[in-house]
């Protein structure tokens, strides 16, 4: 159903564009055209995420706090093997993407293991990455309390992915 | 963002330079080269949907969309000034359907746009962390990732993705309506 969607929505956009007598070409192009100082102003900002997660990976600071935090997740029933996706889950949409297939080919799609970390991927965004992209070039600064707000609100939804996919 | 990115770079380098001290700069432009990657495919995502939310906004179907959602975007960033409610309500509706490419360019022209008003600084934070927690129904990617390991049924996991990102939405509105100032 849903590969409809996209089609049903851009033929609907396009047609009622036509009724209301706006130029297609022209408004596309209008629209399109923002894209490059959008791309130029989040550039600097994707960079230096990127060098931060990368250099948290090798370092093997990641695999530290993993380490560290495995035993307070735990406690909240987050599995040790999951812990290292709830980390990287705020920091990197790829990298944990990339993790997530390798639970699946580890412990198997089916597993509890495997479904828990789907939920736990779908229940979030990458929020340093919306705290970066979104806030590229933008005058509000003071991001510390939503972020915190967000990442707490983030591992309340993983404690309760892990839980549900224990009854489901 | 500042105290963060200059402790966790810090704390890197001081381990590699224990560990091993030659990776530090490859890493660093592999990263730079990985975020030019993601740019250059972000500009083309983004070159399409601006072409299309342009048709939107000048047949004035993005307005009749906003005033449907008006009541909602009231309840949770107070009153909004018409343009941002407008960007709003599309990156809202582009997070649930799960349309990612949308939502960061509409994203960006709300928040400019509320950065123009004073006293927006409580919506600012609230929208923040509705995109953060995302609303998202479909959750394609993960889908598609279970489809391609042959998961016995894909979808099983849909329901329980909603509930649990709908549970991170709710605590994270509910924190910022009890921490964040309204109105300074």
């Amino acid at each position: 159903m849903s590969i409809y969607f996209i089609p049903i929505l851009f033929l609907f956009i396009f047609i009622y564009s036509f009724v209301k007598k706006v130029k297609p070409y022209d408004a596309f192009c209008q629209g399109a055209k923002t894209a490059i100082p959008f791309a130029e102003s989040i550039f600097p900002f994707l960079v230096s995420i990127f060098i931060l997660t990368e250099l948290f990976e090798i370092s093997g600071l990641a695999n530290l706090f993993t380490t560290l935090l495995s035993p307070l997740f735990n406690f909240l029933g987050i599995p040790k093997e999951l812990t290292k996706l709830v980390l990287i889950k705020p920091f990197s949409g790829s990298g944990s993407l990339a993790l997530l297939s390798e639970i699946f080919s580890t412990y198997g799609v089916d597993s509890y293991l495997s479904r828990c970390a789907c939920v736990i991927y779908g229940s979030s965004e990458t929020v340093f990455y919306v705290a970066t992209v979104y806030f590229a070039g933008a005058k509000t600064k003071k991001l510390l309390v939503p972020i915190i707000i967000s990442l707490v609100a983030s591992l309340f939804s993983c404690v309760f992915a892990c839980f549900i996919c224990r009854i489901i | 963002m500042n105290a963060i990115f200059g402790l966790v770079i810090t704390a890197s380098i001081v381990f590699l330079t224990f560990s091993s001290p030659q990776l530090i700069l490859s890493t660093m432009i592999s990263g730079g080269e990985k975020a030019l990657e993601l740019t250059l495919k972000l500009t083309v995502i983004y070159a399409v949907w601006l072409g299309v939310f342009e048709l939107l906004e000048m047949s004035g179907l993005s307005k009749k969309f906003a005033n449907l959602l008006k009541p909602l975007n009231r309840f949770l960033f107070g009153k909004l000034p018409e343009k941002a409610n407008d960007f709003i309500s599309l990156n809202i509706s582009a997070n649930v359907l799960g349309m990612s490419g949308a939502t960061t360019p509409m994203g960006i022209k709300a928040i400019r746009e509320l950065e123009k008003y004073p006293n927006t600084d409580y919506a600012i934070k609230m929208f923040f962390v509705i995109n953060a927690t995302s609303v998202q129904i479909i959750p394609s990617s993960v889908l598609a990732l279970r489809s391609s390991f042959s998961a016995s049924s894909p979808t099983d996991i849909i329901i329980p993705t909603i509930l649990a990102t709908l549970l991170s939405s709710i605590v994270g509105i509910l924190l910022v309506k009890i921490f964040v100032k309204k109105g300074k």
